[in-house]
């Protein structure tokens, strides 16, 4: 076998910038880790609650009429300047084929869960979920939600105009066989906003991503 | 009025068995495993009432239409009497010795007519199991002097042959809903029609009250929160474009990256040992 020195140093290199590409791509598809899980539990527990009077006090008496819609506090619009995200807002509820959310099929659009807390909640979880992705439509409102940082801002804005400010304080991310929905969806501990779209490892067969991903931010 | 003879109200609420508390659990602070919830609605129109439970009054100048509670309550045995505002509770409109309360449960304890006409209470127990995600729970309490009734909701019967004191209930998807009563089996409406914002999570108790024969037939509305479930899921992703995991070419680069070094360093090692013998 003839030896050609040159040769074998061109197939060496080759293979190291192959390998070097390799680990650029590996170090890049690492996923961002959770940032904020204990804050996320503190905010569900509701801290201070009042205990219950050691006194009789007198006994409530309320009105018998059957209730009037309260007015949920639909939000209209969401801004995240850090993803150069400006999406509008849809009120959505549960798909009763399957019960659960059900998020808008344009994916230029989130949906705020219109069941739970609203704009001007003083309790629980304002719930806004979005497409990371369709496989029609491309990319969606919620594609860079993962790269959310602490300390990142989101505003809701009503239709009025009236809009509320938060502060992005975790990001974290869960295989949607074990999420704990009850803590996003929960209606009292403290106000805060929540924001959930897909993410991980895609299934092609099944066109289901594995996890979800839920970044959690508070009134600022 | 019906409602003011003591004698034959008394003898009424002996028949009823009512699931009530002390008022001393209210005073003993945090409620206790064994304790209930418990609240009164007032079904007799035109008599406001004051309330007694053992002995104290408990619920004064309580007004027909209204709820009152609900109250936290030790499992026990009380006695519950109605008064005229301001009256003596020997000349009680309505009293129920002794009536024995279950631990830990949801309680609507409802002063009414019975079907003909004579003031009673009557306690029910309030289904406060969770409800699915976009559900709300709607109850109806025929509690009106009055015969067999069918509720309809939208004009078509939801439940069918109820009679006083019984109830019947659904669960079903949350939102408005036009509700009316009607005999049961005709179409002339007695009641309503009524306007129900049925709140996702909650459950609507309706009570019919009042008397078909005197003219007074009333809605009274209760409403329990917090019966909400979170949703099944939140599906969000179709394209697969956002998945940074590795795919499988990304690995073929991988690997031939490895068997291109791999075999450039034999081919590579051979050509320094012919080298160092030509020296």
């Amino acid at each position: 076998m003839r030896a050609r020195p040159g040769g074998a140093a061109l197939v060496v290199a080759a293979g190291v910038t192959l390998l070097a590409v390799f680990g650029v791509v590996a170090c890049r598809s690492r996923t961002a880790p959770d940032v904020g899980t204990a804050t996320v539990t503190a905010l569900v527990s509701p801290s201070d609650r009042p205990l219950a009077p050691a006194v009789a006090a007198s006994v409530p008496v309320s009105d018998g009429r059957p209730a009037r819609d309260a007015g949920a506090g639909a939000p209209a619009r969401l801004r995240v300047p850090a993803l150069e995200l400006d999406a509008p807002v849809a009120a959505v509820g549960i798909d009763p084929a399957t019960g659960e959310v059900d998020v808008p099929e344009d994916v230029g659009r989130v949906g705020w869960y219109r069941f739970g807390p609203g704009l001007s909640a003083t309790a629980g979880s304002i719930v806004v979920a979005g497409h990371v992705d369709s496989a029609r439509q491309g990319r969606g409102a919620f594609f860079r939600l993962g790269s959310l940082t602490p300390g990142d801002r989101v505003t809701l804005t009503g239709p009025g105009g009236a809009s509320r400010d938060f502060e992005v304080v975790a990001r974290e991310r869960y295989a949607k066989t074990a999420i704990p929905l009850q803590r996003y969806f929960a209606r009292d501990g403290s106000p805060r906003l929540t924001l959930i779209t897909c993410g991980g490892p895609f299934d092609a067969a099944t066109r289901h991503y594995r996890d979800n991903v839920v970044v959690t931010a508070v009134p600022r | 009025m019906r409602i003011l003879h003591p004698r034959r109200a008394a003898a009424a609420g002996v028949a009823a068995v009512v699931a009530f508390g002390g008022l001393s659990a209210v005073t003993t602070g945090p409620a206790l495993a064994a304790s209930s919830q418990v609240s009164v609605v007032h079904g007799i129109p035109g008599q406001p009432v004051d309330v007694y439970v053992n002995g104290e009054k408990t619920v004064p100048g309580f007004e027909p239409g209204k709820i009152a509670g609900p109250l936290t309550l030790e499992e026990g045995s009380y006695d519950i009497a109605l008064t005229k505002p301001g009256e003596d509770l020997g000349k009680a409109l309505l009293t129920v010795d002794d009536a024995e309360v279950p631990g830990g449960a949801n309680i609507s304890l409802v002063a009414h007519l019975s079907a003909d006409g004579k003031p009673t209470l009557t306690p029910f127990v309030n289904d406060t199991s969770k409800l699915a995600a976009g559900q709300t729970r709607l109850v109806v309490r025929h509690t009106a002097a009055a015969p067999a009734v069918d509720v309809r909701a939208g004009g078509q019967p939801v439940f069918r042959d109820l009679t006083n004191p019984k109830e019947a209930k659904a669960d079903l998807a949350a939102g408005d809903v036009s509700a009316d009563v009607v005999p049961a089996g005709t179409d002339d409406v007695v009641l309503g029609p009524t306007d129900l914002n049925l709140r996702e999570g909650t459950a609507t108790i309706v009570y019919a009250v009042g008397s078909a024969e005197d003219d007074t037939l009333d809605v009274v509305a209760q409403t329990l929160t917090g019966l909400h479930s979170a949703p099944g899921g939140v599906p969000s992703g179709s394209g697969g474009l956002a998945d940074r995991g590795l795919t499988a070419p990304w690995y073929a680069v991988g690997v031939a990256g490895l068997l291109l070094l791999l075999a450039g360093a034999l081919r590579l090692r051979p050509a320094r040992r012919t080298a160092a013998a030509r020296r």
